[in-house]
């Protein structure tokens, strides 16, 4: 039987190497944020709120259940909780400039349990794209989702090559030169039939694929706009 | 006259399998004599209980001993009238689902629990019933606000005349004076307008007699009887009414004394009741208000409890601000928000109209050109902050329950002469406010005793409504700090337990807990020495004193409890069938091996409410423990008189085991004091026990609850594990 | 049983193992599996980061409007698939406003989607349509004495909790190695993260989610981790090697798809088994199973 109990214990059985000292008392110790007491401007707030997901966060009571269910909360600068509360504190450039959403794997287990029913993944979604839209790209991650997409987009498929090529050709040579030991990774799935090189057939209905995003943007766009 | 017994032993449930019958029927017929001795396979079965009542009915039996299941199960298939004695000899649950079958000192268990109950229905008489004179079925209820509205209609829907009587010139209490009410039902996210109009518009049309602008000059007498003088202007008014509800309210929390939060230096920080009178006549226009929770609950300096209504009486006027003005910024500063139950759907609906909550503590309210600065420890980011601009701020300044207004009652110096000279220690008297509400003419004091913080003592788990003055029941924020749905749901309450209350009066019955007893203690005067110990020890109330000090019952006040009995140095209080001499033959019938035989003895006095059914329960899941114990069950340890715990340490017993409810603030016990009172009297024996050469560990008390049937056994093979230490009871070789 | 099939990007590169062995283990199953025409990539936990919610909805909804011409219940052995096309499916059944504006969007390429099917994952098909009594009769090899992890990761069981199995500690992986015969492992992290797509922009929450993974694994005597997820298994598999060199250990574990195990179980072609594209050889592990 796995008890909770257990289960803690496995997920803490990690010497962190990669183990900041951040966390919910982040605060106590940096940032500027602390040279002056917070007001609790709304203005930031209110833009957020308005985002497809926004206005969930509003119902956010505080418990924390996110923060200790988060798979990547010891790589995060602010777990979910406290990013919410930055938002209300009209923290704007500490949001936007955080990891926190950008760590985000999207495993859900906050959304599961979240006792306010909050779907925490689907604002770390929008506050990455809210991120893209204003600029806010400086995370590896950013350079990898817009590769993503636009592979996606282009193809109707994805292709790890193409997405790839395109990702390390915005984050520039460094990020390549850091990634020289992954290079083992690659062979290995070359030599196990795993990476193809050539891309796949672009599908058949790319044309209308690509009108069906285009109207849907639009439809955002007028919604936003209401 | 004499009485006409039959013994029947049911060998159904395995009973016939793990003992030996014809042994235990010789129990009854030969050492007692008992013309009717009978067994069946299924007892509780039709046939079963047709061979009882063909007895009954042919040879007039009249006292029916049945061994075989609990008290506790088919007491319904076992009834044969209020005439007949029944007497269950539990063979099922504490013998033989507990103890090895077939084994020689099961039987022996089983035969001692067969001459204990044959000693005891020859202890027994049929209870007759106390009837009140000049009885009233009339409810009268205290306090005209949404819980005595409330409980004012229920009782007169159900048909009793009803006299409600309120202190001030209208109904409608706190609640009336709101501009909007909290949601009282799904989907509980909208405000609702003050339902108080309504409701007083159907308690005067459901016929209930009103007394505003009055009061209760004082409250004599007992259920189905009392005499209750009212007084208005105009003079004084009686009326006699058989059960009363007490629904006086509360008060908030005098803000004067949150200096610390402003309040008294800025205008404009304000009480929520301030606020609520301002929403009544226009909300104000305002950009900026803040809500400033707990200020004065949750507080060692000023309230230690919460008042559980304010959080969500500040989300209501949260929204009353957001209601007038859309844009308006509404903070609300807490430690924790208390939104209980349903009422989560409100907080939820308060943060979507973009209220915003902030959990933390306020350090400083300032003020400069008539906006107010709130600085703040944010408790979730870890930082100070400073939010500025306040147009108002509204302190949740909590309740205090109108019962505890007022001076604590002077414990009275016994000077009494009897009273010094009998040397038992005495349980702490209640506390008693003089909150000018029911003003008793109760020797033990004019108002309900209180538990903690002034609110009146009930037993909060099993029977809230219930105090510790029978046929008075307390509803709303006067019990208990609550919302107004609790509020509602408490006025229904109670209505219906003053009801039961008069209904079972009429039949000369007890309430909860032992509802249809109709024993009472009787008092054999001739012997009394007016020492005044069951006047005191009566968790009730029930024994007023006349001039010369000896007791005067009322019955109707009385639960049953027996402690009085216990308490009696004189022991002449006993029940119809419930005595110590009752008890102390069952201890006496207990047969006692030899010292030589190496069979330990334990006697166990144990609490009917509570630990009688955790024995039955560790019966029903065949949990085993040693076959050493006789248990002897009691209405309450509170009845517990020392001369049995005497007797049984003269007669050999290696221990005795008291078990009984948890006492404390924290109590458990379902006479409120019995079980305390217990182990106060216990104390008193040890000594005695140490001089007589006997280690005061052989009598001990413990507690439990029903659910701790599981640490039984072990409770009790530890016990004669430590017994088997000390060695036997010199007194066995005095047999 | 016939479904629409949707086999996902990743069928076609890291994850071909996937695709064949689901191929295989239908088949002795005799379920069939019908692909989708001309489907597209459903943009996986990433692309509404860039382009939001509702486009990536939209977009996923594609397939599921070219899936309900036909009016089969779409199965899909992909994780992060499932994940996208249940959630819009599940928005296309309840939320009105979102239907019309979503189906407004499909009409630019003539398409329209009414929310009539299901959408199904590979293995819950198995377990509640096949059943685990038809499983266990397939069995030819009978993997007695292997004790294999259920490692069922995330989107599985928390795309739409309680849908399927329970979302914290799910059983259903576990009992199916049971029907094959395996024991299952006392696996704690069996549905924890991987790290998902954060191996390229940020490798060490692969590395560091992985090393808990493995150790809890080994610690519950797993030979074999198995998972229904191609990003859990590339992430497993893959990056093995550096969680290796990360932490100083020495983890060796195979990391298949369950469905990979099931055709070794029933004694499938090799083809089916598809062990070829395992980067850590799972051939020593499962020889005495394997023909
Ligand atoms: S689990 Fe939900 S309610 Fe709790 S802190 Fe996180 S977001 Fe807020
Ligand atoms: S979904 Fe994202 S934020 Fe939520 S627990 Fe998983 S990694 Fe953390
Ligand atoms: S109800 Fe809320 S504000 Fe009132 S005392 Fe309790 S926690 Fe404090
Ligand atoms: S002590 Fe108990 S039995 Fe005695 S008068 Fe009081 S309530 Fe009645």
């Amino acid at each position: 039987m796995v008890t909770p109990d257990k289960e803690r214990a496995a997920e803490q059985a990690v010497p962190h190497s990669f183990k900041k000292k951040r966390g919910d008392n982040y605060f106590m110790e940096q940032k500027k944020i602390f040279s002056e007491p917070v007001k609790y401007d709304l203005t930031f707030a209110r833009e957020i709120y308005r985002l497809e997901n926004g206005s969930y966060i509003k119902q956010c009571m505080n418990c924390g259940l996110c923060t200790v269910s988060c798979a990547t909360r010891d790589v995060m600068e602010y777990p979910p909780r406290q990013l919410f509360n930055l938002i209300k504190l009209g923290k704007k450039e500490e949001v936007l400039t955080s990891n926190t959403f950008w760590s985000c794997t999207s495993c859900c287990t906050c959304k599961a349990r979240c006792p306010r029913g909050i779907p925490i993944i689907d604002v770390m979604h929008d506050l990455k794209k809210y991120a893209i839209e204003y600029g806010y790209t400086d995370y590896p991650q950013a350079a990898f989702y817009k590769a993503f997409w636009t592979e996606m987009s282009s193809r109707g498929k994805m292709f790890e090559g193409g997405m790839t090529a395109r990702y390390f050709l915005t984050r520039g040579l460094d990020e390549i030169v850091k990634a020289m030991d992954m290079k083992d990774v690659g062979i290995s799935m070359l030599k196990h039939g795993r990476m193809p090189l050539l891309p796949p057939k672009k599908i058949k209905g790319l044309g209308g694929l690509k009108k069906i995003i285009s109207k849907a943007q639009e439809l955002d766009r007028k919604e936003a706009a209401r | 006259m004499e009485k006409k017994i039959a013994v029947y032993i049911c060998t159904g449930c395995g009973i016939g399998d793990a003992l030996d019958i014809d042994a235990l029927s010789k129990v009854a017929k030969g050492e007692f004599k008992v013309p009717i001795c009978k067994t069946d396979g299924q007892l509780c079965g039709p046939e079963g209980v047709a061979l009882i009542k063909q007895d009954i009915e042919n040879d007039g039996v009249d006292t029916v001993v049945i061994a075989g299941c609990s008290a506790r199960v088919n007491y319904d298939v076992f009834k044969f009238g209020s005439d007949k004695i029944v007497e269950r000899v539990n063979l099922r649950e504490q013998v033989i689902w507990c103890h090895t079958a077939d084994d020689e000192d099961t039987q022996m268990l089983a035969e001692d629990y067969m001459r204990m109950g044959l000693v005891k229905q020859k202890n027994m008489n049929v209870p007759e019933p106390y009837h009140v004179e000049s009885f009233s079925r009339n409810i009268m209820v205290l306090g005209g606000g949404l819980t005595g509205l409330t409980a004012a209609l229920e009782s007169a829907k159900a048909g009793y005349s009803t006299i409600l009587v309120e202190k001030e010139a209208e109904l409608g209490g706190y609640v009336g004076k709101m501009y909007k009410q909290v949601p009282m039902k799904p989907p509980f996210t909208d405000l609702e307008e003050n339902c108080i109009p309504n409701l007083v518009k159907a308690v005067e049309d459901a016929g209930v007699k009103i007394y505003k602008s009055a009061t209760v000059e004082n409250t004599a007498g007992a259920p189905g009887m009392f005499d209750v003088t009212i007084k208005q202007d105009d003079g004084t008014v009686q009326e006699r009414v058989g059960a009363i509800v007490l629904a006086t309210g509360a008060k908030p929390y005098e803000a004067d004394k949150l200096g610390h939060l402003g309040f008294g230096k800025f205008p404009n920080v304000i009480t929520q009741s301030m606020f609520e009178e301002m929403a009544v006549a226009g909300t104000p226009e305002a950009s900026k208000v803040a809500f400033i929770q707990c200020a004065g609950s949750r507080d060692q300096e000023h309230l230690p409890y919460c008042s559980a209504a304010c959080c969500i009486e500040s989300i209501k006027q949260a929204l009353y601000v957001k209601e007038k003005n859309d844009e308006a910024n509404v903070y609300v500063y807490y430690k924790d928000i208390r939104s209980n139950g349903q009422y989560e759907h409100f907080y939820m609906k308060a943060q979507q109209e973009g209220v915003v909550f902030v959990k933390g503590d306020v350090t400083e309210i300032t003020e400069e050109d008539g906006k107010l600065t709130i600085e703040a420890d944010d408790k979730t980011m870890g930082t100070t902050s400073l939010a500025d601009e306040f147009d108002y701020v509204v302190l949740a300044n909590g309740m205090v329950p109108t019962a505890a207004l007022g001076d604590l009652m002077e414990e009275e110096s016994t000077t009494d002469e009897a009273a010094a000279a009998c040397d038992e220690p005495k349980a702490s008297t209640p506390p008693i406010i003089k909150a000018n509400l029911l003003n008793l003419v109760y020797r033990q004091g004019p108002e309900l005793p209180a538990l903690k913080y002034g609110f009146p003592d009930s037993h909060y788990i099993c029977f809230p409504y219930e105090t510790r003055r029978t046929g008075i029941y307390a509803a709303g924020v006067v019990r208990a700090p609550m919302d107004m749905l609790s509020a509602v749901e408490d006025g229904a309450g109670a209505a219906m337990k003053a009801i039961q209350c008069v209904e079972v009066t009429e039949k000369g019955e007890a309430v909860h807990p032992r509802s249809g007893d109709m024993s009472f203690p009787e008092f054999n005067m001739n012997r009394c020495t007016q020492c005044k110990r069951c006047t005191e020890e009566c968790p009730f109330g029930a024994i007023n004193e006349d001039e010369k000090g000896n007791p005067l019952p009322n019955p109707s006040r009385c639960r049953r409890c027996g402690t009085c009995m216990g308490a009696c140095p004189e022991r002449i209080i006993s029940f119809k069938n419930y005595s110590v001499p009752m008890v102390g033959n069952m201890v006496k019938a207990i047969e006692m091996p030899e010292e030589d035989e190496e069979k330990p003895r334990i006697l166990i006095f144990a609490c009917d409410n509570d630990a009688i059914p955790a024995l039955d329960m560790a019966g029903i899941n065949h949990m085993q423990y040693n076959s050493w114990v006789r248990i002897i069950p009691l209405r309450c340890l509170g009845s517990l008189n020392l001369v049995w715990i005497n007797d049984a340490m003269g007669r050999g017993f290696d221990g005795v085991l008291l078990m009984g409810c948890k006492h404390g603030d924290d109590y458990q016990c379902h006479f409120m004091k019995g079980s305390e009172l217990a182990e106060i009297r216990l104390s008193k024996i040890s000594e005695t026990l140490d001089r007589l050469g006997l280690e005061s560990e052989r009598v001990r008390a413990t507690t439990v609850s029903i659910m701790d049937y599981d640490k039984i056994p072990a409770m009790l093979d530890e016990f004669a594990a430590d017994l088997e230490e000390l060695g036997p009871n010199p007194m066995k070789d005095f047999q | 049983m016939r479904y629409s099939y949707y086999p996902g990007c990743s069928s076609e590169a890291t994850a071909k193992a996937n695709a064949h062995s689901i191929e295989g283990v239908a088949k002795a199953l005799d379920v069939q599996l019908e692909e989708i025409p001309d489907w597209n990539c459903c943009g996986a936990s990433v692309a509404s980061g860039v382009v939001g919610d509702f486009t990536q909805l939209v977009v996923t909804a594609r397939n599921l409007a070219i899936a309900e011409t036909k009016g089969l219940d779409v199965v899909t052995g992909c994780s992060s698939c499932y994940m996208t096309l249940a959630v819009a499916n599940k928005k296309f059944k309840q939320d009105e406003h979102f239907r019309a504006k979503a189906n407004e969007a499909l009409a630019a390429a003539g398409l329209n989607y009414n929310g009539t099917l299901q959408v199904r994952q590979f293995l819950d098909v198995i377990i509640n349509d096949v059943g685990l009594d038809k499983v266990a009769q397939k069995v030819k090899k009978s993997l007695d004495g292997l004790t294999v992890a259920g490692y069922v990761g995330c989107q599985t069981v928390r795309a739409l909790p309680f849908e399927f199995d329970d979302p914290e500690q799910p059983v259903f992986m576990d009992r199916l190695m049971e029907a094959l015969g395996a024991t299952a492992a006392d696996f704690p992290m069996r549905a924890r993260c991987c790290g998902s797509s954060s191996t390229i922009p940020a490798r060490d929450i692969v590395l560091d989610l992985g090393y808990k993974i493995f150790e809890s694994a080994v610690a519950g005597g797993a030979q074999v981790i198995v998972t229904p997820c191609p990003m859990c298994q590339l992430n497993l598999d893959a990056y093995q090697s550096l969680v290796n060199r990360k932490y100083g250990t020495n983890f060796n574990i195979p990391v298949l798809f369950f469905t990979q195990l099931m055709a070794v179980a029933f004694g499938l072609s090799l083809e089916d088994q598809a062990f070829k594209y395992s980067i850590v050889s799972p051939y020593e592990a499962l020889v005495q199973y394997s023909k």
